[in-house]
């Protein structure tokens, strides 16, 4: 009990922000059939243009921005990043689908991601940044934590999960019930269709590429305060939020979360987990759910992974 | 034979084997690592030349084997961590990266077993993984890297030579020149010729006995071995296992070398490799003007560099150049080799059964196919005629009935095993590979059945592979010349007409040296000229001794051609019989014929 305890107010928070990342993917890869790997710098691009804005590049302590500059700051960095996925979209993956190159995008989406990564670390050279916190959780319990039976756990962990999912299920309700939402379901059925129908395929697909990047950085950028940040944060966070996706074969929104938040809890288990002398540690938290994921897919690859041999 | 026709024999099978421009590339490098360098940074030409050697087989994944691999850092760092382990316990140098190269083969496996039989996109997401699993690993576990200050490898000798910087840049230009000879050979042979079919048409190339998943498991596992090697001789020259090194950011520069260079070519690599080395040297200036750490630059650069270079839609800097400068070639000098006689055949199919959900799509179909004769299955369309064909190949399995061949079961029997047995089928739409020549089309099919082709005896060009790849020349040719293609031989097919393309499909087939030949509607889109040719093929055909099933819409060619026929509606067999029988079939008027006249 106690150990479920640690491992689920541990990997919960963690896990909801894999899962809007996770969401996002799984929506690029069904509206265009491309794996966006620029999307976790693209959210890393978000993170610290809030940063940025709300607290420059010099050193920050969590307490020293105002709650109106904090929102501010939040603004600008979810604008950058929606218009930076976007634009990902429009520069480097649209110009490729066209001619059916398919190293074309892979090209276009990685040299964007390197090409945000290293302009991140060149504002940002330092290997860990406090995150400004504008929601004072430190007043609550002692120092922002809560005790439960032998278990201590920040109460802000609480309010991420909670925000993610809010995100979560307004981004499925937005995908299920706006017109923008179901032109992208056309265009994923069908992209032909949808053109001949009148779907403004470019438009939207443009529109998912930024709303992938700028949902899941809200939840990230809600994360941040939780622990020091630097330009890998975003990375990493496109790279496990691909593996839950791939999980769930690119699967509807509410499934991706749920894939998310798992691949958190697995992480957060295997760093608790101590079976007899056997400690795993957090480095095998960072392998062996990734490991997983490729020994999944290869056991049981989805259909459209397999050559179309007619 | 005297002596001189063996010796211009020989010569002539190097240079088929290997390639002379190959020759000549790895003239040029041997020459250039005689001369001395000096004034320049010998250090990182050679640190840039053993990354080329990496790229080289990375673009052999990528370029030749249709797999967009973002792991090769990866396996880079496999062959130096492990070169730099050995090399610590006192392997010698050389053995030490060359063992670098199997562990980093090994992991190539293992990740090719994943993801090779993947499209690109989910090669793409699956390499990606693989790549950040390394980098965790690396990053995680002290054990691996050498822990915080890296793990130290300083080897005394390197095959007794003193391990300066100038003999790397010596050791590291003879490896692009020898990954270089490699690569050519490779892509020119049938190993490369069948993984480029099966890139560009996964369909057509199985159905000509292809086995796609075995030959890109062996290019992406090749890949990781070169990989390995580079990094198992390039980690003696840092002197340290850099945990930093090799994680994605090294898969990146690698797949922007590929790229910028161009993939599809051996040298493309190499070139995009040193095209991104000058392009850290400006990084480096920039660094000094504006007083940070050039590392920051170098990304951000080579990013930019392959946006520019993408964005003007070029295939890369080497495919751009070779456009320049291609005349037309001349036509392939090989002679056609007579083909023989195909043994006898009797395929028979008993109440085959094929249904799709709800959908019945063939039921109770029985059918006979004997040499010497020409069948022809007509119908409506989606009356099951293209599904049976599929069935009969092997691409679908049937819920019910068998397919029995000379007396053989034959139901279960996947269809590359049908396409060595003999019983061979084209693809119902223009199923040529589009960036191969005519005669490489031939050539995947006339693969099929070499046994001495492997990557590795055509590698090192054993007598037989040698023989063996001369007979396969020979037969492709004779199948081009069986459709009165040799005179395109070595035009692209995708430059080739439609009834050209559909003639090509056959030639394929031809090469495969079947008995029997499913067609799947050779005609569509013939002209009056081109039915004419047709017709008198398929006539030869038969009369050469082959059994020939053909799904026909044109009805004047069946009964010009045909022996049997049988009528298919919706799904079941409506009658069956020669031509003039079946035209006078009163069920069959009433279901098809009657509106179109015979």
């Amino acid at each position: 009990m106690h150990f479920l305890l640690q491992v689920v107010v541990s990997g919960l928070a963690a896990g909801c922000v894999y899962g809007l990342v996770a969401i996002g993917h799984g929506l690029v890869y069904r509206l265009t059939g491309t794996v966006y790997l620029a999307l976790g710098d693209v959210i890393g691009l978000g993170i610290f243009t809030t940063l940025l804005v709300a607290a420059g590049t010099g050193p920050v302590t969590q307490t020293s921005v105002s709650t109106g500059r904090f929102l501010l700051a939040l603004a600008v960095g979810v604008v950058v990043c929606v218009v930076a996925g976007a634009g990902g979209y429009l520069f480097a993956v649209q110009p490729f689908l066209q001619r059916g190159s398919t190293l074309g995008w892979v090209g276009g989406t990685l040299a964007l991601a390197f090409a945000i990564h290293a302009a991140i670390e060149s504002f940002f050279p330092r290997s860990g940044y406090v995150f400004p916190d504008p929601i004072p959780f430190r007043r609550l319990g002692e120092a922002g934590y809560v005790v439960v039976g032998d278990t201590s756990f920040q109460v802000r962990t609480v309010y991420v999960a909670g925000i993610a999912l809010a995100l979560a299920a307004l981004a499925a309700l937005a995908i299920d019930r706006t017109p923008s939402g179901r032109g992208m379901q056309a265009i994923a059925s069908d992209r032909e269709g949808a053109l001949v129908v009148g779907v403004p395929v470019e438009r939207l697909v443009a529109l998912a590429f930024g709303l992938a990047g700028g949902v899941a950085a809200v939840a990230s950028i809600t994360a941040a305060p939780s622990a020091p940040v630097s330009a890998d944060t975003g990375t990493l966070l496109g790279v496990k939020g691909l593996a839950a996706a791939l999980v769930v074969r690119f699967g509807p929104a509410w499934l991706a979360f749920a894939a998310g938040a798992a691949y958190g809890l697995l992480e957060a288990a295997i760093a608790n987990v101590s079976l007899g002398d056997l400690e795993l540690g957090p480095e095998y938290s960072a392998v062996i759910p990734l490991a997983l994921v490729l020994l999944l897919v290869a056991a049981r690859p989805p259909r459209d992974a397999l050559e179309d041999v007619e | 034979m005297t002596t001189v026709e063996a010796l211009r024999d020989a010569g002539r099978d190097a240079r088929l084997a290997w390639g002379l421009g190959a020759w000549l590339a790895l003239g040029t490098l041997l020459l250039a690592s005689l001369v001395p360098v000096s004034g320049i940074r010998v250090d990182g030409l050679a640190q840039t030349g053993y990354l080329a050697v990496a790229a080289v087989g990375l673009g052999f994944a990528v370029g030749i084997g249709g797999m967009p691999s973002v792991a090769q850092g990866a396996f880079v760092g496999f062959g130096a961590v492990a070169a730099g382990h050995l090399i610590d316990w006192g392997t010698p140098a050389v053995v030490a990266a060359v063992l670098g190269a199997l562990t980093a083969g090994v992991g190539g496996v293992v990740v090719g077993a994943a993801v090779a039989r993947f499209r690109p996109v989910y090669v793409v997401a699956g390499t990606w993984i693989a790549t950040w699993i390394f980098a965790f690993a690396l990053d995680g576990f002290p054990w691996l890297s050498g822990g915080a200050r890296g793990l130290t490898v300083s080897p005394d000798e390197i095959v007794g030579l003193e391990p300066t910087a100038t003999l790397h840049y010596e050791l590291a230009l003879g490896l692009v020149a020898v990954s270089l000879l490699a690569h050519r050979t490779l892509a020119r042979s049938s190993f490369g010729i069948c993984l480029r079919a099966a890139g560009q048409r996964p369909a057509a190339a199985v159905a000509l006995g292809v086995r796609p998943e075995r030959l890109r498991l062996g290019a992406f596992a090749g890949a990781a071995a070169v990989g390995g090697l580079a990094g198992g001789f390039a980690v003696q020259l840092d002197a340290v296992v850099d945990p930093d090194a090799y994680g994605a950011s090294l898969s990146f520069t690698l797949l922007v070398g590929v790229l910028v260079g161009g993939a599809a070519t051996a040298l493309g690599p190499v070139v995009g490799v040193f095209a991104v080395g000058a392009l850290s040297l400006v990084a480096d200036a920039i660094a000094r003007l504006t007083g940070t750490e050039s590392a920051r630059f170098s990304p951000m650069l080579a990013a930019l560099l392959l946006l520019s270079v993408l964005a003007t839609g070029s295939e890369g800097i080497v495919p751009a150049i070779a456009a320049k400068l291609r005349r037309s070639r001349a036509p392939e000098p090989d002679r056609a080799a007579p083909s023989g006689r195909p043994a006898n055949a009797r395929l028979k199919a008993r109440g085959l059964e094929k249904r799709f959900g709800e959908l019945v799509a063939v039921r109770d179909l029985d059918l006979e196919l004997g040499s010497q004769r020409v069948a022809a299955l007509v119908g409506p369309n989606g009356s099951g005629k293209t599904t049976a064909l599929r069935v009969l190949a092997g691409t679908l399995l049937p819920e019910r009935g068998t397919i029995s061949l000379d007396g053989r079961e034959l139901t279960g029997t996947p269809a590359n095993e049908r396409v060595e047995l003999g019983l061979v089928r084209t693809l119902q739409s223009n199923a040529v590979f589009p960036d191969l020549t005519a005669l490489e089309n031939a050539l995947v099919g006339a693969s099929l059945r070499r046994r001495y082709g492997g990557a590795l005896r055509t590698l090192f060009a054993t007598p037989k592979a040698r023989a063996e790849a001369r007979e396969t020349r020979a037969r492709a040719l004779a199948a081009l010349a069986a459709v009165r293609l040799d005179e395109r031989a070595s035009a692209l097919a995708g430059t080739l007409t439609g009834s050209e393309q559909r003639l090509l499909m056959i030639a394929s087939a031809l090469a495969t040296e079947p008995r029997l030949l499913l067609l799947d509607e050779p005609s569509a889109g013939a002209g009056r000229a081109e039915l004419d040719r047709l017709a008198e093929l398929l006539g030869r055909l038969r009369a050469e001794g082959f059994a020939v099933l053909a799904v026909e819409h044109n009805l004047r060619l069946v009964r010009r051609i045909a022996d049997e026929v049988v009528v298919l509606d919706a799904g079941a067999p409506l009658a069956s019989g020669t031509p003039a029988e079946v035209v006078g079939d009163r069920a069959v008027r009433a279901a098809y014929l009657g509106r179109q006249s015979l």
